[in-house]
């Protein structure tokens, strides 16, 4: 297992939480988390793993800060 | 328009489009029907108003020879969802050359208007010269055909966007309103004037919910016409949904292309002020003067900190699925709605607020609704304000106009009026006039003369190429901060490829949240202009076609003397780099040197020959 601290943006945070230390299978990548949470997937638009831009697919390890944005569309 | 062939790229002439000018000296008028050059023409907005725009020479904005053009897009009036759009072509008084030429500018809205001009078989009005009366058009539908009138407007002289439509309401209660306010009736001292246009909330509840033609001082430009408010006069001509449309409306609302934009209440991101919570999280949501601080400031102007003590409702347009308006109210004691305050948009909401330090939602609300009831381009003034406050802030023994400085809402709110009503040509004219005679340009926040919108410029080289303002003809702005998007090649390829064809949404009479990320060239338009119009056209012509309009765009600017060291971002982002800015930096001289050299290399050769079409 490991641990990862999960930050939801915006939306994201209503009926969840804001920012969390949440435990996961060490082999868990970011979709099981975004499927764990029950995030909207048409409304996901940024991942930052530690800060730095990834993707669904993308492997995490014991300890990364995990944050998930909604998509940025202003006008 | 009149199709007298299925294949629009190929047989452009054979589609006829009705046009009217009318000559405000001599009130004369001309109805034509014409037919397309080309696909541009066809699709219709800026498309077709840039080629005409480039046939005249145009030494200043405020002269007889500059049309105002009003026109549609193909799909405006039609089934396809979001399909309001209503267009503004025109050299613009505020956007211009350092040698001194206005630009050519486009605006656009949605609301109602656009699709009741459409149905009264009208697809373009320009207007020649100026009136020496105020007046007021009136575009109805009738047996013979649209027919266009001008009637004596006096008595709406003073009256703000909303008290104008409202007015005009009670002589035609079936039609719907473009409008001015002060500020374009003040067109000499105020360069930033937009054109309000109604919607049927706004109609129903009689509470100043327009949609705004904001940007480029298109309503200045009317102002200066002395054409106060065009009426559009005709019956709802929806044509019963087909399954293809329907389809694609459907596509459109559920398939995630406008998911984000949606109301939270139906699982979506609530409109574009979600923009915030975003933007926030890289301290990229601009402060005091498009200077992030690093803090938590912004958070202030949270949906979810707002809600608390105001009502927050959902609202749309005409018949569109999309419901991207967040409409403010005042709560009541017992959590009811109190009286209608603003909406809160992205843009205005920051560049009102958190950019003027202004992090009270009823104050920023206060401030938004006193732009739009003066017809103010929000997104102008309120980077002018910023200019203006950040001057004071950093001459503080030597402040000017009324001294005021960032937060301090009275003053700022007395700005705003001032400017409103003509009496603050220093703000009424735009950041670039100001900044130049104040002698300090380097933290003015415009590009080529436009004030640029909420995103911070060290995210987005990409304004330099923006024709008509940085989030309506580029759409790099989330290239870096959405995409993580910073090596050069994928710049390159965003300004000189696929970002470029946002415009294409204001040629064809839909809004950018239809498909925001794709465009226009995409099966999800071809099926509706083949189920709407029988028109088969492909993706590639449709592309084409945006891509040859943006690049007229470019071409018409640089024939308007912008020099290429014109395309650039404000100096104080190299100048004085902001190190809270949690992204990478795209924005050193040797990156924007790369950047430049590469983008023209594939700009340039393109650009030959498009004036002349
Ligand atoms: S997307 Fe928004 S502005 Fe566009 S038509 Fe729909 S509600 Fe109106």
């Amino acid at each position: 297992m490991m641990k990862i601290n999960v930050k939801l943006v915006g939306m994201f945070r209503i009926g969840r939480f804001n920012e969390k230390r949440l435990e996961y299978p060490s082999d868990a990548r970011v979709f099981d988390i975004v499927e764990d949470l029950q995030l909207p997937k048409d409304v996901l638009g940024i991942i930052l793993i530690n800060g730095l831009h990834a993707g669904e697919q993308d492997s995490l390890k014991d300890g990364d800060a995990l944050s998930l944005l909604p998509m940025l569309d202003g006008g | 328009m009149r199709f007298l062939t299925t294949d629009p790229a190929a047989e452009s002439s054979n589609i006829l489009y009705k046009r009217c000018t009318i000559d405000l000296r001599t009130v004369e008028q001309r109805m034509e029907e014409t037919p397309c050059r080309n696909l541009e023409d066809v699709l219709g907005g800026f498309g077709r108003s840039f080629q005409d725009l480039a046939r005249r020479q145009i030494n200043n904005a405020y002269c007889d020879e500059n049309p105002l053009i009003v026109n549609t897009g193909l799909l405006t009036g039609s089934s396809a969802m979001t399909g309001m759009r209503t267009y503004f072509s025109g050299y613009s008084p505020i956007k211009g050359s350092k040698a001194g030429l206005p630009a050519a500018m486009w605006s656009t809205g949605s609301g109602k208007f656009g699709a009741k001009f459409k149905w009264t078989g009208l697809d373009e009005l320009i207007f020649e010269n100026r009136s020496e009366q105020p007046v007021y058009v009136v575009i109805k539908e009738t047996d013979a055909g649209p027919q266009v009138e001008l009637k004596p407007a006096e008595r709406l002289l003073g009256l703000s966007t909303h008290d104008k439509i409202m007015a005009l309401q009670k002589d035609y209660p079936d039609a719907h309103f473009a409008a001015i306010g002060q500020a374009g009736e003040n067109w000499q001292n105020n360069f930033m004037g937009a054109v309000a246009l109604s919607t049927e909330n706004q109609l129903k509840e009689k509470e100043d919910k327009c949609r705004f033609a904001g940007r480029g001082g298109m309503g200045s430009l009317m102002g200066y016409k002395n054409i106060l408010a065009l009426v559009a006069q005709s019956s709802d001509k929806l044509k019963p949904l087909s399954e293809a449309v329907k389809k694609v409306n459907l596509n459109v609302v559920k398939g995630g292309g406008s998911a984000r934009i949606q109301p939270i209440s139906r699982g979506g991101g609530g409109g574009t002020w979600a923009a915030y919570d975003v933007l926030q999280e890289f301290h990229a949501v601009p402060v005091n003067n498009f200077r992030p601080q690093g803090n938590a400031i912004p958070e202030k102007l949270f949906r979810e900190n707002v809600e608390k003590e105001y009502d927050i409702k959902s609202q749309a347009c005409y018949r569109c699925g999309i419901t991207c308006h967040n409409n403010i109210s005042e709560k009541n004691a017992d959590g009811s709605k109190g009286e209608f305050l603003a909406k809160f948009d992205y843009e205005p909401l920051n560049l009102l607020g958190t950019n003027i330090g202004i992090h009270d939602a009823g104050q920023a609300a206060r401030l938004i609704q006193l732009s739009d009831n003066y017809g103010m381009d929000a997104i102008s003034l309120g980077a002018t304000i910023s200019y203006a406050l950040s001057y004071n802030e950093r001459h503080p023994q030597k402040t000017f106009l009324n001294g005021a400085t960032f937060g301090d809402y009275e003053k700022i709110h007395e700005l705003i009026i001032q400017a409103g009503e003509g009496k603050l040509p220093e703000i009424g004219q735009g950041s670039m006039r100001l900044s130049q005679s104040l002698n300090e340009t380097c933290y003015a926040y415009h590009v080529k003369g436009l004030e640029i919108p909420a995103y911070q410029p060290e995210t987005n080289p990409g304004y330099a190429w923006a024709i008509a303002g940085g989030h309506m003809s580029m759409g790099t702005y989330g290239l870096l901060t959405r995409e993580g998007k910073s090596d050069l090649d994928s710049w390159v390829k965003g300004i000189t490829e696929d970002k470029l064809h946002i415009v294409g949404f204001d040629m064809i009479g839909l809004c950018k949240f239809f498909d925001i990320a794709k465009g226009i060239g995409t099966q999800m338009v071809v099926d509706c202009l083949k189920s709407e119009f029988d028109l088969d056209v492909s993706i590639d012509n449709i592309r084409a076609a945006v891509r040859r309009s943006f690049l007229r765009g470019l071409a018409l600017e640089l024939r308007q003397g912008y020099t290429k060291a014109e395309f650039c971002l404000p100096a104080e982002v190299f100048e004085n780099p902001n190190q809270n800015i949690k992204l990478p930096n795209i924005t050193s001289p040797e990156f924007i040197e790369k950047l430049e050299k590469r983008v023209w290399e594939i700009f340039e050769p393109e650009l030959e020959g498009l004036l002349n079409a």
